[in-house]
């Protein structure tokens, strides 16, 4: 069987920060929370959520406005991503001599459009209109974003989409990963988008009490992995987006190689729907150690799933115990959900460009929320409440863990260069 | 508002086509008015002036075939 090297060379988002890829990174290590206060003006009962927001995002400026207009936010989140990781990549957007035949796209999203078709329902129901925009399909098909993506950059392999909940976008890198390793893919964009904003859908969330509550003064702090007092999840927006390459068509082009990804592995809890379960997050732990030919002694930061759900914090931190055993007391372990929040779609992705950038710049991001404050019941890893430089971290994990039961770990490995 | 003036606005808005190139001569397509595009312009005239395009209209060629189409549909029906 093939098997070849597969190099990161592009990483790009839309940053909640506002600003660009050093600065998200940066602010994510100092502990800086991205979490606000939304307040909606829909009537008569208007969203009051703690939330991240990319309000600085400016689709026309970005894309233009041909083809924002063809868009909705979550294809526009996600075209922006990809055109920052395909930019920093070195790679032209427009194909020139070489063939892009089997370049590809997989992307994650958990809800696709569904912001258009609520404001579809909206325009018919509220509005009392009588038809849609010709656009409407084509703006809420799950699959616009890597369409989009394919399109603009000129890829001829496959585009894909993958919905699995909280874990879309680890599952579509790690099945991007599996075509550039087996050789079937030369260069894939990978990542995902999603905007759950949409009145039905934060309705809903609420409805199932993992909703952290928070006015415009506790938001801030709404979201607490790990602690004592945690009160549930906090929901974003954005898009997170990465190039994966064959090594040696990297290395040949002189490209800068970020990290390399090394392993995947997914499972299903096939217990319940939303309680997760021990054994089937091991389950996706150890085959993404094997599938990456890695010890779990090699692994020296887990970006931990870490939603700040009352159940799934303990559930977690056990899997971990379980797969690291004595060296779980010593593995750096952090949330960064607790300041970027929850992205659904995107959550894999933009935590995959928090553990790559972790190796790659020494610097594992903490948990915030959590000094001083720790659940007794999420004990035995060793918990990063601030940042720390210069452990020259090998290789890092990274946990996203569904609804449905559904398990998704990816395994990044440092290149120093 | 206009046939012509409803279409140099959708032209303008969609593409940043200048409005001195949208004459009766002009064809969409060298405008950038592709298949897709032509259903939404459709609609823009629907939603604008009231009128329903019947599903059979064969597709102008030329900003000025669009307007006699549309001129003809608002004079025997529209609603504003």
């Amino acid at each position: 069987m093939v098997r070849r090297r597969v190099a990161i060379t592009g990483l790009g988002l839309v940053s909640p920060y506002g600003g660009d890829l050093a600065n998200f990174f940066k602010r994510l290590c100092a502990g800086e929370t991205a979490i606000r206060h939304l307040l909606t003006d829909d009537q008569p009962r208007p969203l009051s959520i703690p939330f991240v927001a990319c309000p600085a995002f400016d689709a026309d400026a970005v894309l233009g406005k041909p083809l924002a207009a063809m868009m909705d936010r979550f294809a526009q989140l996600g075209m922006a991503a990809a055109f920052d990781a395909w930019d920093s990549a070195g790679l032209p957007r427009s194909a020139g001599e070489e063939s892009r035949d089997d370049w590809g796209v997989s992307w994650g999203t958990a809800l696709g459009g569904t912001l258009a078709y609520e404001k579809g329902y909206r325009e018919l129901w509220q509005r009392g209109r009588e038809r849609l925009s010709p656009l409407s399909v084509l703006l809420g098909m799950n699959n616009a974003a890597n369409a989009h993506i394919s399109i603009q950059l000129g890829l001829g392999g496959a585009s894909t989409s993958h919905t699995v909940a909280c874990a879309s976008s680890a599952v579509a890198i790690g099945e991007a990963f599996r075509r550039v390793r087996s050789g079937e893919a030369t260069v894939m964009v990978t990542g995902g988008s999603d905007v759950p904003q949409a009145y039905g859908v934060a309705r809903a969330w609420e409805a199932l009490r993992v909703m952290a509550p928070g006015n415009a003064e506790t938001s801030p702090s709404a979201c607490r992995p790990f602690a004592g007092d945690r009160r549930g999840l906090v929901l974003g927006e954005g898009g997170a987006a990465l190039v994966l390459e064959d090594w040696d068509h990297a290395l040949d082009r002189g490209a800068n190689i970020h990290g390399e990804i090394v392993g995947y592995g997914a499972s299903c809890d096939h217990s319940h729907l939303v309680r997760p379960e021990v054994a089937g997050q091991v389950r996706a732990m150890q085959a993404a150690l094997a599938d990456a030919r890695l010890a779990a002694g090699d692994v020296d930061y887990v970006n931990a799933h870490g939603t700040a759900t009352a159940e799934g914090d303990p559930v977690e931190i056990a899997a971990l115990k379980s797969v690291f055993g004595k060296r779980a007391e010593t593995l750096p372990v952090s949330a960064t959900k607790s300041m970027h929040g929850h992205l659904l779609g995107a959550a894999g992705a933009i935590e995959a460009i928090a553990s790559v950038l972790a190796l790659r710049d020494d610097a594992l991001p903490p948990t915030i929320n959590l000094a001083g404050n720790l659940d007794p019941a999420c004990t035995g890893v060793e918990h990063l409440t601030a940042a720390r430089h210069g452990a020259a971290p090998r290789a890092a994990l990274s946990n996203s863990f569904a609804f449905g039961g559904s398990n998704a770990v990816l395994v990044f490995r440092a290149v120093r260069q | 508002m206009n046939s012509i003036a409803l279409i140099r606005e959708f032209l303008d808005e969609r593409l940043g086509v200048a409005s001195e190139k949208v004459v009766p001569d002009a064809l969409l397509v060298d405008l950038g008015v592709d298949s897709l595009m032509m259903l939404e312009l459709m609609f823009a005239f629907e939603d604008r002036f009231g009128i329903k395009v019947p599903s059979d209209l064969e597709n102008p060629k030329s900003v000025g075939d669009m307007v006699t189409a549309m001129d003809g549909l608002i004079a025997a029906g529209g609603v504003h």
